[in-house]
């Protein structure tokens, strides 16, 4: 089934037009990628997108009003998104000249050349999105949560955005994306985020899914590491009802550090993908990624892990693994690792496992009068616990633990 | 309190019990000895109500036939079995399952669910009364923990759940004369006249400190012999052999 997506955009330049439209153009050649593709084998979108959705229309504005319910855990900053719009943000706890926050003005990039039809897409429909910067020297005192809001009818719909984060030398900053789906039917969410860490900076993401939903996630971060840097990507989005997550990064900097881990728990049919590529460009430079998954019902995981040594990389220390514990016999798991190596003084090294729930503690645990149900969420919780564990700020540490524990034994309903 | 009715169980058509008999009243403290391979872990498998055997016979537990009952209901119907290698489980903390075991089982019982501080109170009077230390209750369930600690966490959680029949199967292998000596206390002080005990053993040396009632030698899936204290040190003596 073929898309008839248009583009629906008012107050845009006839330049931007026109190169929107070229975009859209490539886009709508082929139509969303199918499992024909590599990088979509293990999940073909065209075939999950016309299953779920009789059409598909172009969303780009929100009118919508809803007040956060904020996070009473800990104290921090915010950003505010509906729909994917900026809509408000404060930075009370911060030397506010040292933050840039605004909305991404809606400048489709020429620059973009890709095969990736998504985000050729994302180039023609963008809208809305933040762009926010840290200058040299700045350290956040407090974490950033960005409330990312879906709210009112969202049917059919798709919506594309854009952020930007760019952290200059010597700054930190720790975001805690939270998504919160209060819109009722299935839509698509395509997402392009630039992050740009550069000298001797640290950037900490966490995505955590705050609750049920039946959006259809597509993000693509394009992440660029300097010398000295940290990236570290903690992913917990369980409770969408599908996810893609592609990570792009490239270690373009000696002794940068790029840690990616993920803790998911599928459940209700759900398919969620993490695809990550590693590209090691300079030498003395580590990376670390765990993913684990627990998938139930007819839940299908996959991994496909990528990473590229370049020839100067030398030193390079590269580490991956991927654990999945399924629970039925008609769950599903792939993974698929990819070297590239091409210096000779390097480490790197990958693993997979997959396997069902170890019965003799189910046993254990029943003989405690523990039934079988709880004692399966204690022993998924204490699969997830390790990734939960590394992370080093407690209050956020806890908060994910929290959350963990919701998407375990379920979302409260609203 | 326990009946168990010509109970006969099979793997793979390898017949292990071949019609074990065996009654248990109120207040009793009753032993099963015998060698290796009589099928003595097989029977406090089956009464904790493991799957994996085809059982004919009866389980009668407080008046109750347990031949449908779940391993987790009979858990909460007052039946403990304290394993022979208790499992090491990664990633759950100790306080935690102590906590979810006992509420689950008080809430069955219709008791209350103790909140944390009550129930962090309890832990602590009672792990102090088996020398169990403390940071032991914070770290994973039964990750590294010696042997002798291990089964030292089993009689905590006896303790803590106060069930009415406990089986402990051969709690005491791989204990020291000091830490058997705390298991055994631990039973002692548990013994009232409305609970029962189960205490399956290769060795006399665990009923030098518990005096059971009823001693039962089961050997090739039976009931070979049963008597009172005196047939444990008599085999003790003479061995399995003679009998």
């Amino acid at each position: 089934m073929m898309y008839d997506i248009k583009l629906n955009i008012e107050n845009i330049s006839s330049k931007e037009k026109k190169i929107r439209e070229e975009y859209l153009k490539i886009f709508n050649k082929d139509g969303f990628p199918n499992k024909k593709s590599e990088e979509w084998k293990f999940t073909d979108l065209n075939k999950i997108i016309s299953n779920n959705f009789e059409e598909l229309k172009t969303f780009n504005q929100s009118n919508e009003f809803k007040t956060i319910e904020k996070v009473e855990d800990f104290e921090h900053n915010f950003i505010y998104l509906i729909n994917g719009f900026l809509k408000s943000h404060d930075f009370k706890f911060e030397n506010k000249k040292y933050i840039t926050i605004k909305e991404l003005e809606s400048t489709a990039d020429q620059n973009i050349k890709t095969t990736n039809p998504l985000i050729n897409l994302n180039n023609a429909l963008f809208t809305g999105g933040y762009f926010l910067e840290i200058s040299k020297n700045y350290k956040l005192k407090k974490p950033l949560i960005v409330y990312n809001y879906f709210l009112g009818d969202l049917k059919n719909k798709i919506t594309n955005s854009k952020n930007s984060i760019i952290l200059n030398d010597n700054s930190n900053l720790d975001i805690i994306e939270l998504n919160i789906d209060h819109s009722k039917d299935n839509f698509i969410y395509n997402n392009y985020t630039n992050i740009n860490i550069k000298k001797n900076s640290s950037f900490k993401n966490y995505t955590l899914q705050g609750s049920d939903s039946k959006g259809y996630f597509y993000k693509f971060s394009k992440v660029t590491q300097d010398s000295d840097s940290n990236y570290e990507n903690y992913i917990f989005t369980s409770g969408l009802k599908f996810n893609k997550i592609e990570e792009n990064v490239d270690i373009n900097g000696e002794h940068a550090n790029c840690n990616i881990q993920s803790a998911l728990f599928l459940d209700n049919n759900s398919h969620q993908e993490i695809k990550t590529e590693l590209k090691h460009l300079k030498p003395n430079c580590s990376s670390y990624q765990k993913i684990k998954n627990v998938l139930n019902d007819n839940s299908k995981g996959i991994y496909q892990g990528k990473i590229y040594v370049k020839d100067i990389a030398q030193k390079t220390d590269a580490y991956q693994l991927s654990k999945a514990l399924l629970l039925q016999d008609t769950s599903e798991f792939n993974a698929k690792p990819e070297l590239e190596i091409y210096a000779d003084d390097v480490k790197c090294s990958h693993g997979s496992t997959s396997g069902s729930i170890n019965e003799d503690s189910i046993y254990y645990l029943m003989t405690r009068g523990i039934s079988k149900k709880d004692a399966t969420d204690l022993l998924t919780k204490a699969f997830f616990l390790e990734i939960a564990e590394s992370i080093s700020n407690t209050e956020i540490k806890k908060f994910v633990e929290k959350n963990l524990d919701k998407q375990i034994y379920g979302y409260k309903k609203n | 309190m326990l009946k168990i009715n010509n109970l006969k169980t099979s793997v793979n058509d390898k017949m292990i019990l071949n019609g074990v008999d065996i009654h248990i009243k109120h207040g009793e403290v009753h032993a099963i000895m015998g060698p290796n391979g009589s099928g003595k872990s097989t029977l406090a498998n089956v009464l904790s109500g493991k799957k994996g055997y085809e059982n004919s016979g009866e389980i009668v537990f407080d008046g109750e036939n347990l031949n449908d009952i779940s391993i987790e209901e009979r858990a909460q119907k007052g039946m403990f079995l304290a394993f022979q290698y208790p499992l090491e489980i990664p990633g759950v903390n100790t306080n935690n399952f102590l906590k979810t075991s006992l509420n689950t089982v008080r809430k069955a019982k219709g008791e209350k669910e103790l909140d944390t501080l009550t129930f962090l109170k309890l832990v602590k009077e009672k792990s102090k009364e088996l020398g169990i230390d403390e940071k032991f209750l914070s770290r994973q369930l039964n990750v590294g923990f010696s042997g002798g600690e291990k089964k030292k966490n089993e009689i905590l959680q006896m303790k803590l759940l106060e069930p009415k029949l406990s089986i402990l199967d051969e709690t005491d292998s791989g204990l020291d004369i000091d830490a058997l000596r705390i298991v055994a206390d631990g039973v002692n002080t548990s013994k009232n006249k409305d609970n029962a005990f189960l205490i399956i053993t290769h060795y006399q040396r665990l009923l030098d400190y518990i005096k059971p009632d009823f001693i039962h030698v089961l050997s090739k899936g039976k009931i070979i012999k049963t008597g009172d204290s005196d047939l444990g040190i008599e085999l003790e003596k003479s061995g399995y052999s003679k009998l």
